[in-house]
C-alpha cells in the first residue's frame, strides 16, 4: 500500500484553513465568499425599482401597501466559485535532489483538502504539453481520498507547453474561477503570455513556483555534461563560481517576471524551494499571503 | 625505520603504486560529470564556457601535490622513524633480588629489604626503556617473579611485592638460574644484577666463578648478630620424666659477644646460662628439665642486635605417656620385676578376687585364673585354666623343651633361648589369624590374637622355672606391652632449627616405604634417603617456617623449623665485578619517535586539500543555497489587490 501523501496530523491542522480569493466572481449559490453581485442569497443587500420581468417573490409588499409603489428586495450573493489547480507533470518536475513533482503532489493535496473541507468545488488538472484527464470533486472531505489517489497516480512525463495548455484550459473551463498553477515554470518557451491568457479570461491567479536548490544555484564545478530532462539535449561546458552567479541571476529574473505577471493581473505569486517543508510553506508564506486563511 | 619488513625497492614500488592510484583517483574526481537539469535556458544565459579544456589535463596541480605529499608523510609515519641512535632490539637483564632471611634485619629506619628494593628500582630507571628485565627472587631457591618484561610497571610491582623469606641465600644456584634464563629466553643478553646483602654460607663466601656480565649492587648491612641455630630435646635415658635439652648459639659477627641464654617451659623459668662466643663460632648449652606434662619450651637470647628474628625459638613438647597395667595375681612377687624394669610402664598389682572387668587400665594381666567375665581391654593370660582359656588348650605337658621362637613377628623380635625346658606348659590350638610366638614340639605355647582387644596367651609362667633366668623373658613382656600400647613406647625427638634442608640420621636398615615425612597439615613432603658409611641419612627441604614430623616405626622426630636460616658469612665480591647502579640513560640519548608528527602533518595536508579543493566546497554551496531563496522570496509576496 503506497504511503499517503499527507499525514493525519497535518490534515487536522489544515482543517481550520480556507482558500481565499480577492475578485468577485459569479457562481452558484452555496459558497462562503461574498460577492459584489446581487442574487439569490440570504443576506439583504438593497432595494430597487421593480421592472418588468422581475421575480414577484422578491417584491417588498409592505412598502407597496404603504407607498403604492413596487420595490424589489436585492440579496447579497455568496457564490460557490470553482477552484482549479493546474499541476505541472512535465519531466522537468522530476529533477532535483528532493523531487519537485512529489512536492507539487503534496502541495496540491493539501490545498485540495482545504477546499473540500470548505465545500468548494475542486478540479485537479494535470498538464505538460497538453491538458491531461482532470479530477473534479465538489465539497465534502469524504471526496479527499479519491483526490489523493488521483494525485498519487500521476507520473511525470513530456515537455512543458504553457501556451497550448492555457488555450485548452480557457476553452475547457469557460466559467471564471480561482486558478492555482503549481509548476516550476521552466518552459523553454515564453510563459508570460500563457499566464496572461488566464487573467484575460477572468480567472483569478495564484502562481506557486516550485524549484529545487540545484535549479537556482547548481552546486557543481568544473567540466560538466548537462542534459535537459525534458528534451534530452546535452551541453558540455565548464562551470565555475562566476558562471554560477550569472546562472542564479538569470533564474531570479525569470522568477521575478512570473511574479510581475501575477501582480499585474491582481493575482498572487509564491516561490517555494523544495528544501522548505510543506507544512512550513503552507502555514508560513502561503497563509501570510492571504491565499489561505 | 620499519617499513613493514619491506626492502627499499619494494617500498618504492609500493609508494609508486599508491601515487598512481592517487593520480588516477584525482583525474577521475576532476573529470567531466554528467548532470540532469530541468532546463537549459539559464545555462546559456550564464555565459558559461562551452569550449572544454582537455579532459585528462591536471587542472589543480597544487591539490594533487598536496595529496601526494600527505600520503608520503602518512606512509613514512607507518614506518615508525626515530630521531637519534637506533637500537631496536634492546637487551635482556636479570635482576636477582636477595630475599633471604637476613634481608629482614634492621637497617636505619627500615629493613635491608627496603634498601634493596630502592636499589633495584634505581637500576630499573638507569636502563633504556626498550630493555627487558626478568626479576628473580633468591633465597634458598631461585624463583622467577616475572618473565623478561618490558613494562616497567610490572617489574616495579614485582619488586614492591618481594618480601624477605626464612631461608638463607643460595647464591650459586641463583646466579646459575639467571645465566640459564638469559641463555634460553633472551634475544640479546644484558646484565645479571645481584641486589641484596649477600649473606651466604661459608662455602659461598669466596665464590669466584661468576658470570662475566654480573653486576652487584650490595646493600650495606651490619655484621654483628648472635642467634639461635638449633634446639634439641629428647627424653632422658636415666630419668624418664626429664628432658635433655641442648641449645646451639652462633655469633655471626666479627666481635666476641657475651649473651644470656634463658629457657622457659610454659612460661616458667627452666634454666639460664651465660655464653661467651668468639666471632664466627658456635656454642652448645645443655640443660636437663623434669616435666611430665606437655607445654611450650621457649629459648631466648637476651641480646640486642640487628636481626632479632633468630633470638627466640619455641618448641611444643607432648606430655609423658606411660602404659597403665593392672596385674591380677596371687603371687605378685614373681611378676613385679618384669613390669618394674620398664620406666614407661605403670604397674598395679591386685589379687585375683579383686578382678574388675571395667578396670581403667591399658593392659590387664591375668595370672593363672579365669575371670567371671573377660576384660574389656588388652589382656595377657598366663597359664589360664583350660576351661576358661581364650585360646583352646590342646594339652598340658610337663618337661617340654621350648624349641622355637618366631622372631619374624613383632612379638618375637629379638627373642632367643637355648636348651630351655619348661616344667609345665599348656599347648594351644590356635585359630586362623592367631600369631604363634613360641612353640614346642607338641605345639604353640605362646599365642597372640589381634581382635577388638588384643590378647596374648602364655602357656607357662615366665617368672617361674627356667624362664625366670632367661633374658628373653623381660624382652617378651616388653614386646607384648609395646605391641599392645605402641604410643607409650614411641621414641620422641624434638628439634627447633632453621628452615631449608634438614638432615636426619636413620637406621641403616630403614626402608623408604616405612618412613613418612609430614608437614603441619599432615601432607607428605618429598625426601631422599642416602646410604653412607655411618648409616642412612634422610634429607628433606622446607622453604617455609613450620613443623615437620619424621615417622620411622616407633620412632618419631619432630622438627620445629621456626628459626630463620642466616648465612654465616658475607659474600666477598671479586674486584673484577661491576658494582653499583650505572648512570641512567638520559632522555636525549634515547631515540625519539617521529611518527606522531608525520601522521599529524599528513592528516592536516589531506584535510586542507579536502577543504580547499575537495567535495566540501560543493557541500557548502548546497547548504548555503537551501534557505536563502526561500527567505528572499518571502519578501517578494505582494497582495494583488
Amino acid at each position: 500500500m503506497p504511503e499517503p501523501l499527507l499525514e493525519t496530523r497535518f490534515l487536522e491542522r489544515l482543517e481550520r484553513l480556507s482558500i481565499q480569493w480577492q475578485n468577485s466572481l459569479p457562481g452558484l449559490v452555496g459558497g462562503h465568499n461574498t460577492s459584489r453581485f446581487a442574487g439569490a442569497g440570504q443576506e439583504f443587500l438593497d432595494h430597487r425599482q421593480f421592472h418588468h420581468g422581475d421575480d414577484l417573490r422578491a417584491v417588498n409588499w409592505r412598502a407597496f401597501l404603504r407607498l403604492e409603489k413596487l420595490f424589489l428586495k436585492m440579496f447579497q450573493l455568496e457564490p460557490r466559485i470553482p477552484v482549479r489547480m493546474l499541476i505541472d507533470v512535465s519531466k522537468s518536475m522530476e529533477t532535483g535532489e528532493i523531487s519537485k513533482f512529489y512536492y507539487a503532489q503534496r502541495l496540491a493535496a493539501a490545498l485540495c483538502y482545504v477546499g473540500l473541507v470548505r465545500l468548494d468545488s475542486i478540479a485537479l488538472q494535470p498538464f505538460s504539453n497538453k491538458l491531461h484527464d482532470a479530477f473534479t470533486a465538489s465539497g465534502g472531505r469524504h471526496r479527499f481520498t479519491p483526490a489523493m489517489n488521483f494525485l498519487s497516480g500521476l507520473q511525470p512525463a513530456g515537455q512543458t507547453n504553457f501556451l497550448e495548455c492555457s488555450r485548452q484550459f480557457c476553452s475547457k473551463y469557460p466559467q471564471r474561477g480561482l486558478t492555482l498553477v503549481i509548476s516550476d515554470f521552466l518552459d523553454d518557451r515564453d510563459c508570460e503570455k500563457p499566464i496572461q491568457y488566464f487573467a484575460d479570461f477572468g480567472h483569478e491567479l495564484i502562481l506557486l513556483q516550485i524549484w529545487a536548490d540545484e535549479d537556482r544555484e547548481p552546486p557543481w564545478e568544473g567540466e560538466l555534461e548537462i542534459e535537459d530532462a525534458e528534451t534530452g539535449q546535452k551541453v558540455e561546458l565548464a562551470f565555475d563560481s562566476d558562471a554560477r552567479a550569472q546562472y542564479t541571476a538569470a533564474f531570479d529574473a525569470h522568477a521575478d517576471l512570473i511574479r510581475k505577471v501575477a501582480e499585474r493581473n491582481n493575482g498572487r505569486y509564491l516561490g517555494v524551494p523544495t528544501s522548505v517543508p510543506i507544512e512550513q510553506a503552507i502555514f508560513g508564506p502561503l497563509v501570510k499571503s492571504g491565499a489561505v486563511a | 625505520m620499519n617499513f613493514l619488513n619491506l626492502g627499499l625497492g619494494e617500498l618504492l614500488g609500493l609508494v609508486g603504486a599508491i601515487s598512481a592510484g592517487v593520480v588516477a583517483l584525482y583525474l577521475l574526481d576532476r573529470s567531466k560529470r554528467r548532470q540532469l537539469v530541468a532546463t537549459l535556458r539559464f545555462w546559456s544565459a550564464a555565459d558559461v564556457r562551452t569550449e572544454l579544456k582537455h579532459r585528462r589535463r591536471i587542472q589543480q596541480p597544487w591539490s594533487l601535490l598536496l595529496q601526494l605529499i600527505s600520503l608520503a608523510l602518512l606512509l613514512t609515519a607507518i614506518a615508525g622513524p626515530q630521531l637519534g641512535i637506533f637500537d631496536a632490539t634492546g637487551r635482556d637483564h636479570v635482576i636477582v633480588l636477595d630475599t633471604s632471611a637476613w634481608m629482614s634485619s634492621r637497617s636505619g629506619r627500615g629493613i635491608l629489604m627496603d634498601q634493596a628494593k630502592a636499589d633495584a628500582r634505581a637500576y630499573l630507571r638507569s636502563i633504556p626503556r626498550r630493555d627487558r628485565v626478568m626479576l628473580v627472587r633468591a633465597d634458598a631457591l631461585a624463583t622467577p617473579a616475572t618473565a623478561f618484561e618490558s613494562s616497567r610497571g610490572v617489574i616495579e610491582s614485582a619488586i614492591q611485592q618481594s618480601q624477605p623469606g626464612a631461608s638463607a641465600l643460595n647464591l650459586t644456584q641463583a646466579l646459575e638460574f639467571a645465566e640459564r634464563a638469559q641463555k634460553l629466553q633472551s634475544q640479546r643478553a644484558g646484565e645479571i644484577v645481584f641486589v641484596g646483602a649477600g649473606r651466604v654460607s661459608e662455602e659461598e663466601a669466596g665464590l669466584s666463578t661468576l658470570p662475566a656480565n654480573l653486576r652487584v649492587v650490595t646493600t650495606n648491612s651490619t655484621q654483628e648478630n648472635v642467634g639461635l641455630r638449633k634446639i634439641g630435646l629428647r627424653r632422658s635415658q636415666s630419668a624418664p620424666d626429664s628432658w635433655d635439652i641442648f641449645v646451639v648459639v652462633r655469633n655471626y659477627g666479627v666481635r666476641p659477644q657475651s649473651v644470656d641464654l634463658g629457657l622457659q617451659f610454659s612460661k616458667s623459668p627452666a634454666g639460664s646460662k651465660r655464653l661467651t662466643l668468639r666471632p664466627g663460632t658456635e656454642e652448645q648449652a645443655t640443660f636437663t628439665y623434669a616435666a611430665k606434662s606437655g607445654g611450650f619450651l621457649e629459648a631466648r637470647l637476651n641480646v640486642r642486635d640487628a636481626f632479632p628474628q633468630d633470638d627466640r625459638a619455641i618448641v611444643e613438647l607432648p606430655p609423658q605417656v606411660s602404659s597403665h597395667v593392672v596385674v591380677y595375681s596371687n603371687e605378685p612377687q614373681l611378676l613385679r620385676p618384669l613390669f618394674a624394669a620398664n620406666p614407661q610402664v605403670d604397674a598395679v598389682f591386685e589379687t585375683t578376687d579383686k578382678f574388675d572387668p571395667a578396670a581403667k587400665a591399658d593392659v590387664v594381666v591375668l595370672d593363672r585364673f579365669t575371670p567371671p567375665s573377660p576384660p574389656r581391654t588388652a589382656s595377657i593370660w598366663i597359664q589360664p585354666p583350660a576351661a576358661g582359656s581364650p585360646v583352646p588348650v590342646k594339652a598340658t605337658r610337663t618337661g617340654v623343651r621350648l624349641d622355637q621362637w618366631h622372631p619374624e613377628t613383632t612379638l618375637g623380635a629379638g627373642l632367643r633361648t637355648r636348651d630351655v625346658t619348661l616344667e609345665s606348659a599348656e599347648v594351644f590350638s590356635p585359630a586362623s589369624g592367631d600369631i604363634t610366638v613360641a612353640e614346642t614340639t607338641d605345639g604353640p605355647v605362646i599365642v597372640a590374637r589381634s581382635s577388638n582387644s588384643k590378647q596374648v596367651v602364655i602357656g607357662f609362667h615366665p617368672g617361674r622355672g627356667a624362664m625366670k633366668y632367661q633374658l628373653a623373658t623381660p624382652l617378651l613382656i616388653a614386646n607384648i606391652l609395646r605391641w599392645m600400647t605402641p604410643g607409650a613406647f614411641r621414641q620422641w625427638e624434638f628439634q627447633a632449627g632453621t628452615v631449608g634442608t634438614v638432615n636426619v640420621a636413620v637406621e641403616k636398615d630403614a626402608k623408604p616405604e616405612d618412613i613418612r615425612v609430614l608437614d603441619a597439615e599432615n601432607r607428605s613432603l618429598p625426601f631422599t634417603l642416602e646410604t653412607n658409611a655411618s648409616g642412612n641419612n634422610l634429607r628433606f627441604f622446607s622453604g617455609a617456617p613450620g613443623t615437620v614430623r619424621v615417622q620411622m616405626g616407633d620412632r618419631e622426630a619432630v622438627y620445629s623449623l621456626t628459626l630463620p636460616d642466616v648465612g654465616e658469612a658475607a659474600w666477598r665480591v671479586p674486584a673484577s665485578v661491576h658494582k653499583g647502579v650505572p648512570r641512567p640513560v638520559t632522555a636525549d640519548a634515547a631515540p625519539r619517535d617521529l611518527w606522531p608528527w608525520l601522521a599529524l602533518l599528513g592528516g592536516i595536508g589531506l584535510l586542507a586539500d579536502w577543504l580547499l579543493y575537495g567535495r566540501s566546497r560543493a557541500f557548502r554551496l548546497r547548504a548555503s543555497g537551501a534557505m536563502a531563496p526561500h527567505f528572499k522570496k518571502m519578501a517578494q509576496w505582494r497582495k494583488a489587490s
